[in-house]
């Protein structure tokens, strides 16, 4: 899309850089509170808690119970101190990210050289194709293709073992580098936009509509299909393990599963004594409270039913920012709410950030329950640790990728502003963020609950 | 929140309401609840304030009732294909088939899916491993 409309100053991509500096302050000031203030106090209380345990260990009047009560009190404290230091990890990475994208897609834009001031007289609402999203496309091929050296290179620099060799890092820096021109095009084009002259389709089945909604719906419609690979792998494995929910119903059924629930365990179950087998644990036995894991209270489920809150309302105020921008006759809230949303463009701004906020939640929550996991020992390398980090961590990136385009949003929100006219901006991108739920709506149950 | 208004027996149970909301703040708030009972499902191992266990079955069919409820909700109303063109539904549907294709193919009917793959269609194992 070649937007036209307003007349864009370059100087307006310097509020860009400042909103880059003020989000990296942001992931600074949180790292340092999070990750090196309460982390480093946590760390002590899990050193004394993991000493104590070591202590006890070694001493012959300390009882089984109370040997098991101290090392739960240094699981709690491992685990305490992993949620600060891991939240103060990420939000400073994902902040320094924003920054990146923020920022460079600002700088380049700020160097182009000035346009002339449209007098309306040269067709400027006219649409015409872009060359951007090839741009972008072809970046992403590149750093696809040096991506497992680009891995390698990485692994020296964070202290992950190895030799450090340049040269395995060049093809996806090269890649990076054109999806960055591609983006900071995309956005030169799209600012201006003020919504006239948005490309229709001419013919069936989509005539009358527009382009880039239907083309949106399609891409929709492929990311379906990659979450459908995901779920079924899963169902694959799944029906293959022998769970705690298939042993017991197993023995309930008073039906032998090869492999899982034996004719023996059955009668010893039937004459009322406990019986226990070897199953499977999947990332829902180590979450919910009674899982097989034993591991499972409210805490450790906390973080995923937060995110799916947290998801849920984040579509809904994508919604309340779209329904402001198309709103003609908006008014502001009274009582507090009128110092967040004092007018019309000032409030769809806010929406957008609460939405990013939120999606911003999602990612540090979901890291935090990550680091659990593994510290518990439910790590990638095993099959349903392996099908669980892919399937949520792919639909993690979408959120991830959706938070890079709503950092857009939010500039654009905060400069040119939204209306009825070009509101669908919001409306196209929300279209995306609802599918992410959608998505989350699926893998929360199967992968969280079940 | 789409460009067209949308109709239906739900809508007018809407206007109904008190506090003069849209469908979209009623849509958001039926969205919470469900997602409240789902996890409730999961915590809790009986009915709360009795005795009655809650079973696995009953789990698994508040799992899949509240998911297409949710589903219906976000699709129909947050995506509004409801008040859109058919076309972005019949669009939206599309893939079904092929995703009922894929779960029963692989997911449900052939044990040695993933195992027993034909060479030429799984990675080099061997490369991996030595990276």
């Amino acid at each position: 899309m070649s937007g036209h409309g307003n007349h864009i100053e370059n100087s307006i991509w310097g509020r860009a850089i400042l909103m880059a500096g003020a989000i990296v302050t942001i992931g600074i000031v949180a790292f340092a509170a999070l990750g090196l203030g309460v982390g480093s106090i946590k760390h002590d209380a899990y050193d004394e808690a993991k000493d104590t345990y070591y202590e006890a260990m070694d001493d012959p009047t300390v009882t089984q119970s109370e040997l098991d009560h101290l090392h739960h009190e240094e699981i709690d404290a491992h685990l305490s101190y992993l949620t600060y230091w891991v939240a103060g990890v990420t939000i400073m990475v994902i902040s320094i990210i924003y920054a990146i994208f923020l920022g460079v897609g600002g700088f380049i834009n700020s160097i182009q050289p000035q346009e002339e001031e449209s007098h309306g007289d040269d067709h400027h609402d006219e649409h015409h194709g872009s060359a951007s999203p090839i741009i972008f496309c072809f970046g992403v091929l590149l750093f696809l293709m040096g991506f497992p050296e680009f891995v390698e290179g990485l692994r020296p620099l964070l202290s992950q073992g190895g030799t450090f060799e340049a040269g395995n890092l060049v093809l996806s820096t090269i890649g990076l580098t054109i999806i960055m021109i591609g983006i900071a095009n995309w956005w030169r084009e799209d600012l201006p936009f003020i919504g006239h002259g948005e490309q229709i389709a001419t013919s069936a089945p989509f005539e009358g509509e527009h382009i880039r909604k239907a083309g949106l719906w399609v891409f929709i419609m492929s990311e379906v299909m990659v979450f459908a690979t995901f779920f079924s792998s899963y169902l694959r494995v799944r029906t293959e393990w022998c769970t705690k929910w298939a042993f017991d119903n197993g023995l309930e059924n008073g039906k032998p599963v090869e492999g899982c629930v034996s004719q023996s365990q059955i009668d010893l179950f039937n004459a009322g004594e406990h019986v226990t087998g070897d199953v499977v644990m999947t990332a829902s036995d180590y979450l919910r409270p009674g899982g097989a894991a034993g591991t499972g209270d409210f805490w450790t489920m906390l973080p995923g039913a937060v995110n799916t809150f947290a998801l849920i309302i984040s579509s809904y105020t994508i919604v309340l920012a779209l329904k402001t921008a198309k709103a003609k006759d908006w008014e502001a809230p009274k009582g507090v709410l009128r110092h967040l949303l004092p007018d019309k463009k000032t409030a769809v701004r806010n929406y957008l950030i609460a939405t990013l906020l939120l999606g911003s939640m999602f990612i540090v929550l979901k890291l935090v329950e990550w680091s659990h996991l593994v510290a518990e020992g439910f790590t990638v390398g095993t099959s349903q640790g392996s099908i669980f980090y892919v399937a949520t961590g792919a639909h993690g990136m979408h959120v991830f990728a959706g938070l890079l385009i709503m950092l857009y949003l939010v500039f654009k929100a905060d400069t040119i502003g939204y209306d009825e006219d070009n509101g669908q901006g919001i409306e196209y991108f929300g279209l995306y963020w609802h599918f992410v739920d959608l998505a989350w709506v699926v893998i929360f149950p199967a992968f969280y609950l079940y | 929140m789409g460009e067209h208004e949308t109709t239906g027996i739900i809508e007018s149970i809407v206007e109904r309401l008190p506090g003069n909301k849209d469908i979209y703040f009623w849509n958001f708030i039926v969205l919470m609840v469900f997602t409240l009972f789902e996890v409730g499902a999961v915590f809790f191992e009986t009915v709360p304030g009795t005795e009655i266990r809650i079973s696995r079955f009953a789990v698994w069919t508040i799992l899949v009732v509240v998911g297409i409820v949710k589903g219906y909700g976000i699709a129909a109303y947050f995506m509004h294909l409801k008040g859109d063109p058919r076309i972005y539904t019949r669009t939206a549907l599309f893939p079904v088939l092929f995703v009922l294709l894929m779960l029963w193919g692989i997911g449900l009917s052939n044990p040695e899916a993933i195992t027993e793959l034909p060479s030429w269609c799984t990675p080099d194992w061997d490369y991996a491993t030595s990276r």
